[in-house]
This record gives structure tokens, C-alpha cells and sequence, in this order.
């Protein structure tokens, strides 16, 4: 209670101080914890934060209230890992704290640019995950898009507003070879004095990329990799801003069970971390609501013949077949299971939602299902607006990587409007928002462990369009009940409808 | 000490002291004594000379103390107290230094280099070895160790090992080695054993004799839980390793971990005396002995046995240090001193003979403790009972283990 009259007090205190500095290399010295002023509108619970992140100097950690959730990633109750046994341990129910000295850092005096970081697969190189060509350039180079596209706009409305001065983008090439996105991030950390990173894509060089972001002491924000393993490190540096394989997984499963009533699925997927992780909640949970994974087959990347796999899949009497890879492999293994007479439903990973995917795959891609961590067919002003700016700038739609990479470089510019050139303060801002960020892909709520636990869809092919259905409207269970509410309504049923 | 002794031989002296020791409500611990505690603290930040305050490293060499930080390299005269410093400009290779180690037979100092390869500092010259001209597996070097004539890289994407009188180099995969991931994270060696503190593949290690892998996972596989405690190492995100009297030592941002070569203990700051579960290092001072940096304090494991803590800190509006003498979460004595750990942030460990070197984010703590005892030491217990009390509950605690009263046996 005294803390939201603090809250209260402290808003009522700021309100209306919404301004600029004075611009000009040579700035008066301000206390800071009273003469912050965010130069853009901010919420009391956000100017609360500021408040007290100026106020500490380098050895005092300030109490800014740690998130903590009662359950890890809306997790159901069916699904849970060893269910029937409470853990010693759970971890990412609290929010991590920073508590090193780098609040104390001062604003730099003379920056002639706002530099932010973008590291993505935008140039063809060798991958590490498949020992070969990479392969995900069509994602970054649009995901890079969507992240040029928050600049611009940012700059149009002033840049970086207390001094008046361009934001720019520092981009690098995810390049997988031998981890070398380790030494992309390196660069961009100590050499270009980067204020905050957004990427990347393959989960390997994610989680390269993170390590090093919380020994340099910087934000990493990634919108792009699906990876649940991902934000699964304790690090308080790392967000993600897109719903990642385990939410679209748990309601993958949900739907195959207790919608459709399938009782032996087979999963064939990439030979990479994207499809090893990618399947892990889908295997858990099949396994653990009583209908486990009949055959799991993996293929390389790119290859052209999948009836090894696929032969062996349809031996094994599967009734439906769950893809988790690339676009274009997806596709070809429909392509060729639909060839071989295999009329089972096909259910893949949302990077078969990409225009790749119905060019190959035709008419065979209609009745396809697909995870999907927004709905882009949202009629909502904010997103057709963007939209909008979006065709006019690059002559197309946004689709996912463009719209949660726009929507992650705006969470990172925003940060870095309220809390100044400070990188623990950046995060501070981010990590201590209150209320979700309305994004262009929806809001993202992010949870204890800063990932998104905003709504993922499922995305049917029906009449030659993707038409996208919510949990609710697929009228499955909610993703996780609260103790107190099963308390009082009871758990909801989880028998195949 | 005669006049305690003839105390505990008289039986009613004995039993007067038990029933006085109840009486006071002494702990059943104090009666096994109190670990030592570091009160004589001295700091070095940039004021002193060192090139940078954010210290990834340290390593002690005889008379010097080589300091690895994020802006440079520095060596540590104790005998003068004189700090010389080495960055880009002067021919480090590159400026952060994440790792340090001496080779035995050289005295060449082996530099882990974040971002920068690796490097050999030896007579006044730097060599360096990085992706483009060795078979150093990537640049991101988070840890470096000697062992014998080998020299071992911990990097982000596996780990190398360089031979230094054929000059071979050797990767290490998940192609040749059980790494489930590849992002190595810490490297160590002793009694012919690597360690590798594998960030999701746990703890590997590797005998040097034999050439053979074997590996520490979590025992359930899961990121977010830990099942069962004790059943394996906590979690597979591991940060740190360290090898000492036949104990393994794990730190992890999840807890820590001890295994002795066939029963794990797992340790969680909710029920021990480490100051936080995020482990940034461990270090190992025997089979009973451990020195945990967090991201909040040192935690030392000071008596295994008996679960005994020291927990160092700094107060961070004064200043000034405390430690706290706990046995699990019960607290047994709290020492306040002038100044403790220069920052709270620790980074790494390292043991002086009695002293330690603790670095941290702002700043580099040397803890001297000329009359360090391993282990647990009965001692008056200052406070504001006075002395007499002190005394009273000194003879109880002795009467009570010369008569083999144990701990468990006293009434609670």
C-alpha cells in the first residue's frame, strides 16, 4: 500500500515535467534523482523507477521490486515436468536483479550518434547449426527491416531527444561460423559503444550472444529467436519480445489433444537446434497428457529427399505429422508426403507461415496448421497503421520477424529515451515496466524472466489465406489457472473434446 | 586453556557447565567452534593503479598478483605495493582480460582475452593467438589453465588446447567431446584432470592420462526446476570449477554444486549462508572449504561437515563490511569491521596462502589472514553478555566435546 502512495506521490510530483534538456555538449550537473526529466510522457510507475535509479550511486542496489510470478510460463498443470512431485527448486518465478555498479555510470559527454545494435543472418554464410550454407537470411533480412523502420521513425520525431541527436543502427551479420557472433557482439559492445543489441535468429548464436551481453553489461533484446531455452539463463540483461516455442507449443498440443482428439503424432524436423528445441514441449507434453510422441525423425537442412522419414512415419501408423524447420523444407516434406498417399494432417512451426512456404507447397499447403506467435491479420489501429508505413517504406507487408523486430527496437528506443545513456539504466526501465508493451504484434507482457508471455495463435490455410485463432477462440482451456481460481471454479476439464 | 581443562575433568564442573550452556541457549554449533573470518580487508581500484575497476580475474604468482579487468592487465608487487598496468596501447592484444594463469615451469603468464584470442605474456612480450592464426576455436576466451605442457582455452565455442612445445592445437566439440552445447565457460586443472564448466552441457571432465571424457548433468534434465536436491549437480548453466582434495566445487547462476566423487550436495541461498544463488565463480580450498563470488557477496562454505558459512559483504551507503557466521540459515555471530569486499558484485576468487584475493566489479579485495585456521576453532565469543558469560560458554563447549557429548545429542 505505502508503496503505491509512494508511486502515487511521486507521479503527482513529476507530472507535467515532461521535457528536453538544454541542448549542447556541456550540460549543467543535476542531482539526478530529482532533475530527471524523461523527455517523453511517462507513467508514475516508470518515473518511480528513474527516481530511484538516480538516486543510487555504484555500490547501492536499488529496490525497485522484483516481478515474481507464481508460475513458470503459464505453464499447465498437466504438463508440468515430473507433475506429480513438487520440485526442491523451481527457478524463474523471481526477477533477476542487476547488481553491479554501472547505474553510476555518467552520461558521456560528447556522443554525436545514439548507436544500437542489430546483429541478424542478413549475408549468406556457413551455420553452425547445420555445418553448411545458413539459412536464415530471409528471416533476418526482414527482421532488419522492421528494426530500420523503428529508427527512421525515431529519428523523424527528433531522435534522441534530450540532445537532439540521430539514433544509429550498427549492424552485423549473425555469421555462425566457429561462434563468431561472440565477437560481433564483442565489437559492438567495446569498440562501437553500442548502447543496447537486438538479435538474432538461430539459437545457437543467441545464446552465444547473451553470454557475452552480461559480462559487457549490456541489453540484449531478441525478437526473433523461438529457442524456450533461450531466457532460460538467469541473465538479467536478456528480453525477448515474441512468443517463443514453448507458449505455441503448449497450445500446438492442446489443440492436436483436446480439439481434435489425436492420439499418435509424429514429428519430423530440422537436425538443428531450432528443431531439437523447438519440439521439446510438444514430446513433453504429448508424453505427459498420456498420448506420447509416436516417431520423431530428423532430417538435414535442405534436403531434397524426406522419404526415408517419412516412410517410417507413415509405418508407424501416425495419425497426424507435426514439421518443425524451415519454410522450404516444410513445404517439400508436404509436397512429398501428400505424393505418397500420406493424407494425414500436417502441422508445422510458424516459420512456415512465410510466403515460402505456399509457393512451394500450392494447393497442398491448404488445411495446413501452424503455430504462430501473433496475429498479423489483427484489424487494430496501431498495427494497420504500421502496416501501412511499413508497404510505403519497403513496397510489402511486415510479417513476423519485421513486426516483433520493430517492436523490440521501439521497446529499446523507448528505454533509452527514459533513462538516458546509461545501460544498466536501460535496463532498469525495461525490466521495471508495469504495464505491457503495446506493440504492433500485440501487447507483451513480459514475465519474471522478461520473456513475452503475450497471446500466441494458431494460423489455419483455409480458402488460400491464413486466418489466425486465438485459444479462447479455439475454445480449448486456459493455458494456466491460478491456484485461487481452481480453487474456486475448479480446474477446467482436459478430456478430448 | 589448563584452567578449562581441569574444568572438564571434574564431573560436576562438567555437568554444571552443560546445564549453564542450556541455560544461556547456547547453539549446539558453538560447541563445535567458529570458523575464522577475514576482518583485515585492503581495496585497489584505479585510485591505486589498477587500469580498470571491473576485475574479471585474478591470479597469484609468488610475490605478484596478476589482475585481469575490463580495460587492461596489471600485476601486483606485494613486497612494494607497486602496480604496473598493461593496455592496447602498450601491447596487450586486446583490453579485456577474462582469464589468468601461470605456467609452473615458465612463469609465463597465459591471458584469456574476451573477445581478443588468447595471449602469452613472457618477458616483457605479448604473443597472441586468435582465430585466423591458430587453432584457437574462437576469440571469445572466457577462461585459461595449464596443464602440464598444455595450454587450455575455455571459449564460446568449445574449447582448445595448445600444445606448447609441438605448437599442435586441438578443438574440442561436441563433435569429439559429450558437449550437449559448445559455450564453454570456465576452465581448470588438477591431479590430471580438466575441469570444463560447460554454460548447458554442466561440468566435463577430462583425463589427461587417458585421453576419456565424463560428464556432470543435471540428473532431470529440466531448466526449471531442480527435482531432487542432491541428486546431481544443480543445474546445467555451470560458470565455475575448481578441483581441490579430491572435491569438485561448482558455481552455477542457479546455486552451487560439491561432489565428492560419489555423493552430490547442492547449495541454494535459502537455506545456506551463500549471499545469492548467482554464482559468478568458485573456488576450492579443500574438501571442506569453498569460496562462492555472487552477484551479492562472497559466500565461503568454511566447515562442510557441519554446513558452516561466512557470508562477506559491503554496506553499501558506509562503506563497511560485515560478515556473518551462519551454520545453514541459523546465524551464529555477526563480525562488523571497517571495510570487507570492495563492491559486492564478486567476480573470482582467489587463495594466498592464509590470505585471499576477492575481485569484483569495482575493485580488487585482499584479505590478510596471518593467523587463518581451516575448519572450525572454538573462541571466546564476544558480545554484550562480557566475558565471564564468554568464558562459561567456552568451558561448556569443551567440556561438552572432551566428554563426547556431540551436537545431535544435546537436548534442543
Amino acid at each position: 500500500m505505502r508503496y503505491w502512495v509512494a508511486l502515487l506521490l511521486a507521479g503527482i510530483l513529476v507530472t507535467g515535467s515532461v521535457g528536453n534538456e538544454p541542448t549542447g555538449k556541456r550540460r549543467t550537473k543535476l542531482d539526478p534523482a530529482t532533475h530527471w526529466r524523461p523527455p517523453i510522457q511517462a507513467d508514475a510507475q516508470t518515473l518511480e523507477v528513474l527516481r530511484r535509479i538516480n538516486s543510487v550511486d555504484a555500490y547501492e542496489v536499488p529496490d525497485l521490486g522484483l516481478r515474481k510470478d507464481e508460475n513458470y510460463a503459464f505453464t499447465a498443470e498437466k504438463v508440468k515436468p515430473f507433475g506429480y512431485v513438487e520440485p526442491f527448486k523451481r527457478h524463474f518465478l523471481e526477477q533477476m536483479e542487476y547488481t553491479g555498479p554501472g547505474r553510476a555510470k555518467p552520461e558521456p559527454d560528447h556522443v554525436d550518434t545514439v548507436k544500437i545494435g542489430f546483429i541478424g543472418p542478413i549475408m549468406s554464410t556457413v551455420s553452425v547449426a547445420t555445418g553448411g550454407k545458413s539459412h536464415e537470411e530471409p528471416m533476418g533480412i526482414k527482421m532488419l527491416q522492421g528494426v530500420r523502420l523503428a529508427i527512421e521513425e525515431a529519428n523523424a520525431s527528433g531522435g534522441y531527444l534530450r540532445r537532439k541527436i540521430p539514433f544509429q543502427l550498427v549492424v552485423s551479420n549473425d555469421n555462425g561460423l566457429w561462434g563468431a557472433s561472440g565477437n560481433e557482439i564483442v565489437k559492438m559492445a567495446y569498440k562501437d559503444k553500442v548502447w543496447a543489441i537486438l538479435g538474432t535468429i538461430d539459437g545457437a548464436n543467441s545464446h552465444i550472444a547473451i553470454r557475452v551481453a552480461l559480462k559487457a553489461e549490456i541489453v540484449m533484446m531478441n525478437s526473433g529467436d523461438t529457442d524456450p531455452t533461450f531466457i532460460e539463463t538467469n541473465i538479467p540483461w536478456v528480453f525477448r519480445c515474441m512468443g517463443d516455442d514453448r507458449q505455441m507449443g503448449y497450445l500446438l498440443v492442446d489443440y492436436m489433444y483436446h480439439r481434435l482428439g489425436l492420439k499418435r503424432v509424429g514429428i519430423i524436423r530440422a537436425s538443428n537446434r531450432y528443431g531439437r528445441f523447438g519440439v521439446r514441449e510438444i514430446r513433453d507434453g504429448s508424453r505427459r497428457l498420456g498420448r506420447p510422441v509416436v516417431l520423431e525423425m530428423a532430417y538435414k537442412v535442405g534436403a531434397e529427399d524426406y522419404s526415408l522419414q517419412l516412410e517410417r512415419l507413415n509405418r508407424a501408423g501416425v495419425d497426424a505429422v507435426v514439421h518443425w524447420g524451415d519454410a522450404s523444407d516444410g513445404a517439400h516434406i508436404l509436397n512429398q508426403m501428400r505424393k505418397m498417399g500420406m493424407d494425414q494432417p500436417f502441422f508445422a512451426c510458424d516459420r512456415c507461415l512465410l510466403e515460402e512456404f505456399v509457393e512451394i507447397a500450392g494447393p497442398n499447403a491448404e488445411g495446413v496448421v501452424c503455430t504462430s506467435p501473433w496475429n498479423p491479420a489483427r484489424t487494430d489501429p496501431k498495427y494497420v497503421a504500421f502496416r501501412g508505413r511499413f508497404r510505403k517504406r519497403f513496397g510489402e507487408d511486415p510479417e513476423t520477424y519485421a513486426a516483433h523486430g520493430y517492436d523490440g527496437m521501439n521497446m529499446l528506443i523507448w528505454a533509452i529515451q527514459m533513462a538516458g545513456l546509461n545501460r544498466a539504466k536501460i535496463r532498469d526501465v525495461l525490466a521495471h515496466r508495469a504495464e505491457p508493451w503495446p506493440g504492433v504484434t500485440g501487447d507483451i507482457p513480459l514475465s519474471a524472466c522478461l520473456d513475452d508471455l503475450g497471446e500466441v495463435f494458431l494460423a489455419k490455410r483455409e480458402n488460400g489465406r491464413w486466418n489466425y485463432y486465438s485459444r479462447e477462440e479455439l475454445e480449448l482451456p486456459p493455458r494456466y489457472v491460478p491456484l485461487r481460481d481452481r480453487v474456486k471454479r475448479g480446474a477446467p476439464a482436459l478430456s478430448a473434446r | 586453556m589448563s584452567n578449562q581443562q581441569s574444568l572438564c575433568r571434574s564431573p560436576i564442573a562438567l555437568g554444571t557447565a552443560i546445564v549453564l550452556a542450556i541455560g544461556w541457549g547456547l547453539p549446539a554449533v558453538a560447541a563445535e567452534g567458529l570458523p575464522y573470518v577475514y576482518t583485515d580487508w585492503k581495496h585497489f581500484t584505479v585510485k591505486d593503479g589498477l587500469p580498470n575497476d571491473h576485475v574479471f580475474a585474478v591470479r597469484v604468482d609468488g610475490p605478484r598478483v596478476w589482475i585481469g579487468t575490463e580495460d587492461g592487465l596489471a600485476c601486483l608487487d606485494k613486497r612494494t605495493g607497486r602496480i604496473r598496468s598493461w593496455k592496447e596501447k602498450d601491447g596487450l592484444p586486446w583490453r579485456v582480460v577474462s582469464g589468468l594463469d601461470v605456467d609452473p615451469k615458465t612463469g609465463d603468464l597465459w591471458i584469456a582475452l574476451f573477445g581478443g584470442g588468447l595471449a602469452r605474456f613472457s618477458g616483457g612480450r605479448f604473443d597472441h593467438w586468435h582465430q585466423l592464426n591458430s587453432g584457437l576455436v574462437n576469440d571469445v576466451v572466457y577462461g585459461v589453465a595449464v596443464e602440464n605442457n598444455n595450454v587450455w582455452a575455455a571459449t564460446t565455442a568449445g574449447a582448445s588446447r595448445y600444445n606448447t612445445v609441438t605448437g599442435e592445437w586441438t578443438i574440442f566439440t561436441e563433435k569429439n567431446a559429450p558437449m550437449e552445447e559448445i559455450w564453454n565457460y570456465a576452465v581448470t586443472y588438477a591431479d590430471g584432470k580438466i575441469y570444463l564448466g560447460v554454460w548447458g552441457s554442466g561440468v566435463l571432465e577430462f583425463d589427461v592420462a587417458t585421453e576419456r571424457w565424463k560428464d556432470y548433468l543435471d540428473p532431470d534434465r529440466e531448466m526449471e526446476i531442480d527435482l531432487y536436491r542432491d541428486d546431481g549437480i544443480v543445474h546445467v548453466i555451470t560458470t565455475g570449477t575448481s578441483f581441490v582434495d579430491g572435491i569438485l566445487w561448482v558455481s552455477s547462476y542457479f546455486g552451487m554444486s560439491r561432489y565428492d566423487g560419489r555423493h552430490w550436495r547442492g547449495f541454494y541461498a535459502h537455506e545456506t549462508g551463500l549471499p545469492s544463488d548467482f554464482g559468478n565463480a568458485v573456488k576450492g580450498r579443500s574438501a571442506t572449504e569453498a569460496w562462492f563470488a555472487t552477484d551479492k557477496g562472497v559466500g565461503v562454505l568454511t566447515d562442510f561437515a557441519t554446513d558452516t558459512w561466512v557470508t562477506y559483504t559491503m554496506e553499501p551507503k558506509t562503506h563497511k563490511g560485515r560478515a556473518v557466521v551462519s551454520r545453514g540459515t541459523k546465524v551464529l555471530k555477526v563480525v562488523d569491521m571497517e571495510r570487507c569486499l570492495p563492491h559486492n558484485y564478486a567476480l573470482w576468487v582467489e587463495f594466498d596462502g592464509n590470505d585471499v584475493w576477492v575481485g569484483t566489479s569495482k575493485g580488487l579485495g585482499w584479505a590478510s589472514g596471518p593467523d587463518y585456521y581451516p575448519g572450525l576453532k572454538v573462541e571466546p565469543i564476544a558480545g554484550e553478555e562480557g566475558e565471564s558469560k564468554n568464558a562459561a560458554r567456552l568451558a561448556a563447549a569443551e567440556a561438552m566435546k572432551q566428554s563426547g557429548v556431540s551436537s545431535e545429542d544435546r537436548p534442543q
